[in-house]
């Protein structure tokens, strides 16, 4: 499911990530990359902030749609 | 010789810190990622030939955004001597991602682990011997706030610098080493040998911007594609796949962390000021108390006492009267039986004018103070968060928040903050939209306006911030439907950092620098536009000969005021003053303070406290002073921040838009506001003015409800990695 529907506190294994190469990138070097955990610490109209590696990192979400756990 | 130390790591990590500690400087340190947007350089403090430069923060050696291509361009293009790698001990791996790439550019390099005490406090720990160990490079611990462990690693920096890169270099997997030394033998030999393995690397992950002359990623492709098709994945991914495999692996023994599972304070911060309902409000209420404490009260004390004391009759200081400085230094000329002119211009022209500038000083430092606490305690971040979900509807990302948070300080660094905006259009957006927030120096005129006509209401200073952002939403609304800027806004993506409180001294620091300078520009360009003003306005023709004039409406500057103030008669101010007070604005926008105090005579009037105002208050009504203010907030900024746009839009047809735009749209919104405002309270009747701004309504409307150009490519990616 996309990381939009996570719902807050559980944690999650990221499956896959979609989107741009530019952005896939720039996730990556963010902690974000197929096989580690996140998990949502909020969420604000869909926006998300989530816990990964040891960072909160706020995605909006046409993004957070692209990331799927 | 001088030897150069480079200090890179990811954004927020504390670089700017460190940096003011081993240079001495006195850099703003502020609490959310993309705070230093362009290089610094600074002495090592004890050592004349050791040139420190302190580097944007970046993520990877793969730049997303304008101030990481500053820093990676640096890094590859300068080579520093030696690199002093910053990483934050509370997110180690994410750090050490950056850590394995740029171990990989072959110079020498140090690694401060900083935050170290942190880490202690958290009951987690990090085994540095085993870590230096296994990535072959010295590490030590600091702490940059606390100024602990920062001159042993500029001394092993310095060490560092003198040899040649020991550091050893992590490996990949066997097929992509195959593949990296494959392309490694086909570069070009100008290359620099330590640099070969890094150009390697970006060669093999495609990277477009790295190419240089006739080197391209398409004469490996035949490696490439066979290491890809091998490990069925793409050489991007395999790559960063791979490194963070290695950092895991390398940081499982030395690396424990203590609690798992519970909400740091940071989290419940988060849970209620971004919660859904109440994100938004606390927000207003936020940017309300701002500005009502720092114009409506305590700085509207301050700025009492230093209009109608220091620079007016005098005050009392335990029953004392101390005379204000007109009253001390006007007995001083007279005394010394001073010529009338020169009088004049240093009472009415000189102190008349900087002081009615300088009167404002007071409510500045209350609302930098502010200002500077917002950007140290974390929650500038946030509200790029929480304002991207409106933003976005009006075309910008809620990364052009932050500019404008910045921009209400000082234009100038909003401005060139837009550089972590990474899709062009919307930094073009966001600059040409910055200057409507109102910075420090609108404030003078914010609060001289409403003191002088709306007796001190509470409600118009916040007005004039939240009109700011209104300008903003509907310019991005109107210009998102021109063919220029036509798309959607880049998904985003931020990193909020934890909360914290922030230092008293990088407060007071802060405010004490942004306070210092206005006042340093009251001492130069205010100075220099009071003596114009005086001199232009007190000088013309009169009955055919040259001299000093009775009656100021007699003057130069009433002349080329009158030759103007047609343009803004419309708007309900179009005398000759005000209009000359809008064009010295764009010296600088205090400068309306500045012409209102020397045309007016503040100095000579302040007889009695309350009738210092009186004479600017008899030029204008209620109506046509908002609408003044709008024009003076909305329009081109000042020269400085015009300047600032030039530099970020780099092309003179971007920057003309810009001003014009800014022009065009604050005359039409004054215009709108009198020629209506006036009808409405009886000032005016209804007329052709009027029928004119229902129409610019209408023609408003039209342009924000009309629908979207179609873009000629707005298509909406969604590629899937192989």
């Amino acid at each position: 499911m996309p990381l939009t529907l996570a719902g807050a506190g559980v944690p999650q294994i990221i499956k896959h990530i979609g989107g741009k190469d530019e952005l896939q990138r720039f996730l990556a070097s963010l902690g974000f990359i197929a096989g580690s955990q996140v998990t949502v610490i909020s969420e604000y109209n869909g926006n998300v902030i989530v816990n990964v590696k040891e960072s909160r990192v706020a995605i909006s979400k046409s993004m957070a749609c692209r990331i799927i756990v | 010789m001088s030897v150069k130390i480079a200090l890179a790591g990811n954004p927020n990590s504390g670089k700017t810190t460190l940096f003011n500690a081993l240079t001495g400087s006195n850099q703003f340190v502020g609490n959310w990622p993309g705070v230093t947007v362009e290089k610094k350089e600074g002495k090592l403090k004890g050592h004349k030939e050791v040139v420190i430069t302190d580097l944007p923060g970046i993520y990877s050696l793969s730049p997303y955004t304008l101030e990481e291509v500053v820093a990676r361009n640096y890094l590859i293009q300068e080579r520093p001597d030696a690199i002093l790698n910053i990483v934050d001990g509370t997110n180690l791996e994410r750090n050490l991602y950056l850590t394995t790439q740029l171990l990989e550019l072959g110079i020498p390099m140090v690694i401060a682990v900083n935050m170290m005490d942190v880490v202690n406090k958290n009951g987690d720990s990090i085994q540095i011997k085993q870590l230096a160990e296994k990535l072959g490079c010295p590490i030590l611990e600091i702490s940059a706030l606390k100024a602990t462990g920062i001159k042993e690693a500029a001394q092993a920096a310095l060490q560092a610098a003198t040899q040649v890169s020991a550091c050893k270099v992590h490996n990949f997997s066997t097929q992509v080493e195959e593949a990296l030394s494959a392309i490694t033998n086909r570069l070009p030999q100008e290359i620099n040998e330590n640099q070969k393995r890094f150009y390697a690397i970006k060669l093999f992950e495609r990277d477009e911007k790295i190419l240089q002359g006739n080197m391209s990623a398409a004469a490996f492709e035949d490696i490439i594609a066979k290491v890809e098709k091998e490990l069925d994945d793409d050489s991007e991914s395999i790559i960063t796949n791979e490194r963070y495999i290695y950092i895991g692996e390398m940081i499982k023994g030395c690396y424990k962390k203590h609690s798992k599972g519970n909400l740091s304070t940071s989290d419940r911060i988060d849970r209620i000021v971004t919660n859904r309902w109440l994100a938004l409000p606390i927000f207003a209420l936020v940017m309300f108390l701002v500005y009502y404490v720092s114009v409506t009260t305590i700085g509207s004390y301050a700025t009492e006492w230093a209009n109608e004391g220091v620079f007016g009759e005098g005050w009392e200081l335990f029953g004392a009267t101390i005379p204000g400085i007109p009253v001390v230094v006007g007995d001083f000329l007279a005394s010394i039986n001073c010529a009338d002119w020169l009088q004049g211009l240093i009472l009415d022209g000189i102190i008349g004018g900087v002081g009615a500038v300088l009167g404002f000083v007071p409510q500045m430092l209350v609302l930098f103070i502010f200002l500077a606490f917002l950007e140290a305690c974390g929650y500038m971040a946030r509200v790029a968060f929480i304002m991207d979900r409106i933003f976005r509807r009006f075309g910008l990302s809620g990364k052009s928040f932050i500019p404008m948070l910045i921009g209400s300080g000082c234009s100038v660094p909003g401005i060139m903050a837009s550089r972590t905006i990474e899709s062009d259009r919307d930094r073009k957006m966001t600059i040409i939209t910055t200057s409507f927030i109102p910075c420090g120096a609108k404030l003078p005129v914010i609060a001289l306006i409403a003191g002088a006509l709306f007796g001190g209401a509470s409600w118009v200073a916040p007005s004039a911030y939240f009109l700011g952002i209104i300008a903003v939403i509907i310019s991005g609304i109107i210009l998102k439907k021109t063919k220029m800027f036509v798309g959607d806004a880049v998904p985003f993506v931020m990193e909020l950092p934890a909360y914290h409180m922030p230092t008293v001294s990088n407060v007071l620091r802060s405010m004490w620098e942004r306070g210092w300078s206005f006042i340093k520009k009251a001492g130069t360009i205010i100075l220099l536009s009071a003596i114009f003003i005086w001199f232009t306005s007190n000088f013309g023709f009169v009955d055919g000969s040259f001299g000093m004039v009775e009656d100021l409406s007699d003057g130069f500057l009433a002349t080329i005021g009158n030759a103007v103030a047609w343009i803004f008669a419309p708007l309900g101010w179009g005398n000759w003053k005000t209009a000359v007070a809008t064009i010295m604005g764009l010296v600088a926008k205090e400068n309306v303070v500045n012409t209102f105090g020397v045309l007016f005579g503040f100095a000579e009037v302040a007889e009695d406290g309350s009738e210092i105002w009186d004479t600017l208050a008899a030029s204008f009504t209620q109506v046509s002073a908002y609408s003044f203010l709008v024009f003076n907030l909305l329009c081109a900024p000042c020269f400085a921040a015009i300047g600032a746009i030039k530099r970020e839009m780099n092309n003179t047809k971007w920057t003309w838009f810009a001003i014009g735009y800014q022009t065009i749209f604050a005359y039409a919104v004054s215009f709108c506001v009198y020629q209506i405002g006036a009808v409405i309270t009886g000032e005016l009747v209804f007329g052709i003015g009027t029928v004119i701004a229902i129409l610019v309504v209408i023609g408003f409307l039209f342009l924000l409800l009309r629908s979207n150009t179609k873009a000629p490519n707005s298509k909406v990616s969604v590629s899937i990695p192989g």
